[in-house]
């Protein structure tokens, strides 16, 4: 059985856990960890193959810190970013948002605190079409029950720091493909999460859309203080993050 | 409102499906609240005409319905005209009709043949009861006739080759046990529709029913009130009043009434559930078809923090959206055909056992449209949520993935 460990402090990083490299002005280690993966081990099974995607991860995300997770297909990025958005639960080790245990937490209370405290962007958007781009925006919130002047307020802020005031009423399929990815930040962003998941952010985008993007997370990331871990391939993305961490068959390189 | 709005905007993601749903939906209220409402004009026609026939209130001595009478009105009611006065101050009551129940031999000298007869006050029975008969030659009974009078059902009219003025004897037996005959000229030929009873049923005035069977007697008072709504409280006051006497309603006579009810009722009942259960099916199958091409945006929502029961509920509202806007559709065709019917009357052919067709009329009933509407909303919103429970339940990173 896996044993807990103590909670990792700047001093002592975790085990495994070693960036492939840091980028000047990157969130310094003393900052506080956002979320902790502990020995994390997961396995998929796929009709009478077991495959293992995650073998004793060990990590920890700053605030304020912008990671970027590399690696080929099927080495077990997307599993990190399901255990880091509370959508899936390890087979072993522990997983620690905000100080506080979440690996056994049941669907209720793990569905509340991706409410209150996780942001999600998708690769394709993921917004509802039926909605409106304020909408979608508003959508966090509202399932948050947060008045509704406090919501209005709010989301005209935070369509104006992603540049979309103008845009509020349209829907997302009279967007282009960047204007809804952009879309899809402000409405990660609009709770003030602690930290955002970014599962291939920049994929459906072209090269200058994408810059302006990953621009736009840097700079939302910085001035709202919440930690970004984004999977990717792209490696202009990730020479912009504050980290970078490579996988491999499961493991953190 | 803002999950109403939601469920909204997702129905009419595809209109085409949700405009063939709806369309069932509508259809199938239509159907359903258009059998309601003939079963419910059948049901209040048939009311009318039993308690026409009776009376509102029947009162007779006990034994007069419980047992068979030795000899003609052995169970009559005596001094009934005191009974009667007794029985009109009552507010609620319009008319006392007292009637004679006989049978025996009616004949025209060449021909004899059975009678059922009834002897009843003439004026007061058709100026309450209205034209229920539909006379064929002739008139109806007069109470000042100067001679003794019938009225003839149309089979014994032919049967007995008589027309009105035409001379007849009836013969029956007297209180005492005796034969006794009269000399009566039928007034008038009438049919109530139903052939077999045209074939036996005569009318006469209560005099003259009284002297063939030699008695001051009358079988039973037939009580019409004011409305059928006052039978319930007019029967419990009639009975304190009268303690020695029975007083039964129309519909404990009304044995055609109740088995016709019994009949639709189970029918038009087999007929909503078959089409209740097909609205249901298309419902729950556009909601099937729009849930699982919403999976992955299902996870999204999830993912974003959306508890279960409140996917639930925006989904349970869409089922509502697609039935109720069906059902409110139906009853709305359902009032117009109504309406229609009455602009451009339907003939019906005549039911089994009777000459007379009758008019297509289908009743607007508010209660029943509700209670079939909301029914229609409510099975659509359980059906819907019912539908959605798995995939709202699915885990999020597996929905996610859904392609």
């Amino acid at each position: 059985m896996f044993a807990p460990r103590p909670a990792s402090t700047p001093a002592d990083p975790p085990r495994g856990c070693g960036p492939a490299w840091e980028r000047p002005g990157a969130r310094p280690a003393f900052a506080a960890p956002v979320i902790e993966l502990r020995g994390v081990h997961k396995t998929y099974r796929l009709g009478q193959h077991v495959i293992p995607a995650l073998q004793g991860v060990d990590l920890v995300v700053r605030r304020g810190e912008l990671l970027a997770l590399t690696g080929p297909s099927g080495s077990g990025k997307s599993t990190i970013l399901n255990l880091a958005g509370l959508i899936d639960t390890p087979d072993r080790g522990e997983i620690v948002l905000d100080g506080q245990a979440v690996t056994g937490l049941e669907e209720i209370p793990r569905t509340l605190l991706r409410r209150d405290a996780l942001g999600f962007v998708f690769q394709s958007f993921n917004l509802v079409p039926v909605m409106t781009v304020a909408e979608n925006v508003d959508y966090p919130l509202f399932i948050a029950g947060v008045p509704a002047r406090e919501r209005r307020e709010r989301v005209a802020a935070q369509l104006a720091a992603v540049g979309l005031q103008d845009h509020a009423q349209h829907r997302p399929d009279a967007l282009s493909g960047g204007q809804r990815q952009r879309v899809a930040i402000a409405r990660a962003l609009i709770k003030r999460p602690r930290l955002v998941v970014a599962d291939e952010p920049t994929a459906s985008l072209d090269s200058h859309t994408a810059d302006q993007v990953l621009d736009l997370m840097r700079e939302r990331c910085h001035a709202e203080g919440a930690a970004f871990v984004i999977a990717t391939h792209d490696s202009r993305l990730t020479q912009r993050c504050d980290r970078v961490l490579a996988l491999l068959d499961g493991r953190l390189q | 409102m803002r999950w109403l709005k939601f469920a909204i905007q997702n129905t009419l993601r595809n209109r085409r499906r949700s405009l063939v749903t709806v369309a069932i939906a509508a259809l199938g209220t239509a159907a359903i609240l258009l059998a309601g409402g003939f079963a419910l004009y059948t049901y209040q026609a048939l009311e009318q005409s039993a308690a026409r026939s009776t009376g509102h209130l029947i009162v007779g001595v006990p034994a007069q319905f419980t047992q068979d009478e030795d000899t003609p009105l052995q169970h009559g009611l005596d001094n009934y005209q005191a009974l009667s006065t007794q029985l009109l101050a009552d507010p609620d009551v319009r008319q006392v009709l007292p009637r004679v129940a006989f049978s025996g031999l009616i004949s025209n000298g060449d021909k004899s043949t059975v009678m059922l007869a009834t002897g009843v006050e003439p004026d007061s029975e058709f100026a309450v009861k209205g034209p229920f008969l539909n006379m064929v030659a002739g008139d109806v009974l007069a109470t000042a006739a100067k001679q003794a009078e019938v009225m003839l059902g149309e089979g014994l009219a032919k049967s007995l080759k008589a027309k009105p003025g035409t001379s007849l004897t009836l013969l029956a037996s007297t209180t005492d046990g005796a034969l006794n005959a009269l000399d009566v000229t039928v007034k008038g030929v009438f049919s109530t529709g139903v052939p077999d009873i045209d074939k036996r049923l005569v009318y006469t005035d209560i005099a003259t029913a009284q002297k063939l069977l030699n008695t001051t007697r009358v079988s039973t008072l037939g009580v019409f009130l004011k409305s059928m709504a006052a039978t319930a409280p007019a029967q419990q006051r009639v009975s304190r009043l009268n303690p020695q006497l029975t007083v039964q309603t129309w519909l404990d006579q009304a044995f055609f009434y109740k088995s016709v009810r019994d009949l639709y009722n189970r029918i038009f009942g087999a007929l909503g559930l078959i089409i209740g259960v097909i609205v249901v099916f298309v419902v729950t199958n556009a909601m099937a078809m729009a849930i699982i091409e919403r999976t992955r945006e299902i996870g999204t929502l999830r993912a974003l923090g959306t508890l279960p029961s409140q996917l639930l509920r925006t989904l349970a509202l869409e089922g509502m959206v697609l039935g109720g806007v069906g059902a409110a559709a139906g009853a709305l065709i359902a009032f117009a055909v109504s309406m229609l019917l009455y602009v451009v009357p339907v003939q019906m052919p005549p039911p089994p056992g009777s000459s007379r067709g009758y008019p297509l009329n289908v009743t607007f009933d508010a209660g029943m449209y509700a209670v079939a509407v909301l029914a229609m909303v409510a099975l659509s919103m359980l059906a819907s949520a019912w539908i959605a429970r798995k995939t709202v339940h699915t885990p999020v990173a597996e929905a996610l993935a859904h392609t």
